[in-house]
């Protein structure tokens, strides 16, 4: 599903991978760990065509990532950034915004579909017609989240989006990831909910091996 | 009815309202008699030159020379735009030249065969003349608009990547911000329009007028160019942007740090 094979990236003359491999497999669920400044969320921005390695390849399904097959890539996987970077302005017509991209193939958002969502991560439904500045980190976080899951993609790049959850939301946000399983999953966390969850494989990138 | 000459010892002696501000920076110690200087002695210089240029311009009245004046005072207006935009002038000079020259010169020939109906269209006072108008305003919107557009993307750079990986097209990505900095562009205009006449003379009537033409003429002069220049206004920064837009983002649509000024890593 996901393949870098050999990748050599430095910015601004600092490298950040040398001769880097990881393969990922379709329906895994995967967390990245690793100290700040690894290059944690390098890795979403290679596979994403946001950063293009110095050297070696990227695949996603089996085709490399270039300036033509990217704007396909992105297309297939949900990506819920660390700073849950939402467009200022009201939630609603963020919502509005998003599901009104042509490539989404929706014509506007289902209130329905969102209003279970918010119910089920415990939102309150006037979170809608709030500012987005007026969010808590939670709320974003949350937000993003339904937000990711209701583009129905089967690829999730999650970069820290528990960080601000209590514990029992974290809990239902993981399992809930977690239990797809034709979902592939993979989380940037230093969070124990999801690495010691024991569906999850966790790959150290200190060392850039998985754990056993 | 004649316009008063000014002779040139009376010219002169203008230059004595500068004792004024000369005066107040002495006092207050604004530290402005050095620009204020070197500002005057400009103005008065470039417009002596152009003066005099502008007398043989009229007089040989040649379709190509004034065709020739017009590209040099859009490469002008080009070089100061860029430089506006904080970008390197080898990265966008053929977008921004295209931009201006298409936005410009239709307009021109719109007002000077259409509206004008001059039998010489491409006469040096209509056609040197309004060029100055337009580029001279459209210009003013150009910088604040492009530099918008630019600085707001760099800003917005998550953000920005965020909605690409919504599955946004380069397009959908940028519309939200080409609305905002077309907008920010025309807000001066749109407001010194709307007041116009009540709180401000606008300086081509003032000049119109001054030059002998009855305030009817003037009048329908100043309305003709003010909605010229709205027009070119709106249309070079659009142009700009959808122009630049290739030479600025890469193939996969990120932002180019490199055709900035000092930022000369890749």
């Amino acid at each position: 599903m996901i393949k870098l094979v050999n990748i050599d990236l430095a910015y601004n003359g600092v490298a950040v991978f040398e001769n880097f491999s990881l393969e990922i497999k379709a329906g895994a669920k995967a967390v990245i760990l690793g100290k700040s400044g690894l290059g944690k969320s390098s890795l979403f921005s290679l596979i994403l065509g946001f950063t293009t390695p110095n050297n070696g390849m990227v695949f996603f399904d089996g085709s490399p990532v270039d300036k033509k097959s990217v704007w396909g890539i992105r297309k297939k996987i949900a990506y819920v950034d660390q700073d849950v970077s939402i467009a200022d302005g009201n939630v609603s017509s963020w919502l509005d915004f998003v599901f009104h991209l042509k490539a989404n193939g929706f014509a506007g958002f289902d209130r329905k579909k969102v209003k279970d969502f918010l119910d089920f991560f415990e939102l309150d439904v006037n979170v809608l017609g709030k500012d987005t500045s007026e969010l808590s980190g939670g709320e974003k976080q949350r937000l993003a989240i339904i937000v990711s899951i209701l583009l129905e993609r089967k690829v999730f790049f999650l970069d820290e989006v528990t960080s601000s959850l209590d514990k029992h939301l974290k809990r239902k946000v993981i399992n809930y990831f977690i239990e797809r399983n034709d979902w592939t999953i993979v989380a940037i966390s230093h969070d124990p909910g999801w690495l010691d969850n024991p569906h999850v494989r966790v790959f150290d990138l200190e060392v850039g091996k998985w754990r056993q | 009815m004649e316009t008063v000459n000014i002779s040139i010892f009376s010219l002169v002696l203008t230059f004595l309202l500068l004792a004024v501000p000369v005066f107040l920076s002495l006092i207050f110690n604004i530290g402005l008699i050095k620009p204020l200087v070197n500002s005057v002695a400009r103005m008065s210089i470039q417009l002596i030159l152009i003066g005099i240029f502008l007398k043989y311009l009229f007089l040989w009245n040649n379709t190509l020379v004034n065709l020739l004046w017009l590209l040099v005072m859009i490469l002008v207006a080009v070089f100061s735009a860029v430089r506006g935009f904080s970008m390197k002038i080898s990265k966008v000079l053929v977008p921004v030249f295209l931009s201006f020259s298409i936005a410009t010169f239709i307009i021109i020939l719109y007002l000077n065969i259409v509206v004008i109906r001059l039998d010489y269209v491409f006469d040096a006072r209509y056609l040197v003349v309004l060029g100055g108008m337009l580029l001279g305003n459209s210009l003013r919107g150009n910088i604040v608009g492009i530099a918008a557009f630019y600085k707001n993307i760099k800003k917005d750079s998550k953000k920005f990547l965020c909605v690409l990986s919504l599955g946004a097209s380069h397009y959908e990505a940028l519309l939200p911000y080409l609305r905002e900095s077309v907008q920010l562009a025309l807000k001066p205009t749109l407001a010194s329009m709307a007041t116009m006449g009540i709180v401000a003379l606008p300086g081509m009537m003032t000049g119109v007028i001054l030059g002998g033409t009855s305030p009817e003429v003037a009048i329908k002069y100043q309305i003709m160019i003010m909605i010229a220049i709205v027009t070119s206004t709106i249309a070079s920064v659009v142009l700009t942007i959808l122009m630049t837009m290739r030479v600025c983002f890469t193939k996969y649509g990120m932002l180019k740090t490199e055709i900035f000024v000092g930022n000369s890593s890749s």
